[in-house]
């Protein structure tokens, strides 16, 4: 039950508050909600991360690198990416 | 501290096969795509060749074209099999004459196996001697040839893996709705929803998870899809058929391109990873966000 104040009756009460709590993992993931749209932890960062960087170096090869542009830009470019991501994701 | 390490001892077994079944023939297979690998090539050594099996493999249009046409197939199957076997699941939730059999009927296909599905196709759609040919042939006048025209060959490898893959999704799916409780729909129908607000807003959202479940086992079967599609059309006429699978299929077995299809294979899993990713994103994590 979350009513702490018992002149809130506005506020509904959430039955299933209980069961929400005991679902949760014992294991603090610590997720965080940064400028990625879904709260995340620093694996599901990771992740995000080296999906990207193989995206970009794809993309690179496909269409940047026959213009001149050397792969190793694009392997900075993904771990500044990666490194951002990360840390503020 | 000691059902910890229970637990480990238990899980050992399941951890040493994953390690030498799937983690080390992944490394094994990562590694091989940077390099240059044939066999039986005048020089069959193991070649280091950084990048080069990606940079041909965004230029390779027969890999582009897998790509469009495995796309294609993958949504047009998937969404079929969801569809239909939400549908004879809530069929089977009810009671009639013969549902037991029916059942059973209905759930054959899923204990075949896939080149054994392939050569039942392949038979019942030969031109002049298979069943289909002559009786839309007969009935509608239809010359169905999955030799020479391609989106016939296209619709047929997709039906065939919906009658393969549909049983799957109707037994997820009535495990699904046989566990749901039965007040909220009873509350629902007291307060007077139909039958399509019901579906919306209660059926739909208790069964979401086990729908995304099935949805992503569809979805990596699908995008792998070989053993079938190889012995119904062997990847034609053309490339109307040559999925990725058959794709990866025909660069390392018969050419021995095992540098270029481990690259490929590669990439297969990474789109399939990347597509069940965004899935869950936007389908699950903004629920958990919610709750």
């Amino acid at each position: 039950m979350t009513r702490t104040d018992p002149q809130d009756i506005e506020t509904p009460i959430n039955l299933h508050e209980q069961e929400e709590e005991s679902r949760q993992s014992p294991i603090d993931r610590k997720e965080h909600q940064g400028f990625l749209p879904i709260q995340t932890n620093w694996f599901d960062r990771l992740f995000i991360s080296v999906v990207i960087w193989v995206a970009l170096c794809l993309f690179w090869l496909r269409f940047l690198e026959p213009a001149g542009l050397s792969l190793n830009i694009a392997q900075v470019i993904a771990v500044i990416l990666a490194v951002i991501i990360v840390w503020k994701g | 501290m000691q059902s910890n390490r229970l637990g480990w001892i238990l899980l050992a077994p399941t951890l040493v096969i994953l390690f030498f079944f799937g983690v080390v023939p992944f490394f094994y297979v990562l590694w091989l795509s940077f390099h240059q690998w044939n066999p039986f090539a005048v020089d069959p050594n193991i070649i280091y060749n950084g990048a080069d099996n990606f940079r041909a493999l965004v230029f390779d249009q027969g890999f582009l074209s897998s790509l469009g046409v495995t796309i294609a197939f993958v949504f047009f199957a998937v969404l079929s099999e969801v569809i239909l076997g939400y549908f004879l699941a809530q069929a089977f939730m009810k009671e009639f004459p013969g549902k037991a059999i029916f059942r059973t009927v209905h759930t054959l296909p899923l204990i075949m196996a896939p080149i054994i599905v392939g050569s039942i196709w392949k038979l019942m759609t030969t031109p002049s001697i298979g069943i289909i040919p002559t009786v839309l042939d007969d009935w509608f006048g239809y010359d169905l040839n999955i030799g020479t025209s391609a989106l016939a060959a296209f619709t047929v490898t997709v039906i065939m893996d919906i009658w393969h893959w549909t049983p799957l999704v109707t037994l997820t799916l009535i495990a699904a709705l046989a566990s749901l409780p039965a007040d909220p729909f009873e509350q629902a129908q007291i307060d007077g929803a139909n039958k399509r607000q019901i579906f919306w807003h209660i059926t739909l959202p208790m069964i979401a998870p086990a729908l995304l479940a099935t949805v992503f086992i569809r979805l990596m079967d699908a995008l792998r899809t070989v053993d079938e599609v190889l012995m119904l059309t062997g990847g034609g006429p053309g490339s109307a058929t040559r999925y990725l699978g058959v794709h990866i299929f025909k660069e390392v077995f018969p050419k021995t391109n095992y540098g270029y299809g481990s690259a490929v294979s590669i990439i297969v899993l990474y789109l399939t990873i990347v597509a069940c990713w965004l899935l869950y994103a936007a389908l699950i994590a903004p629920r958990n966000k919610k709750a």
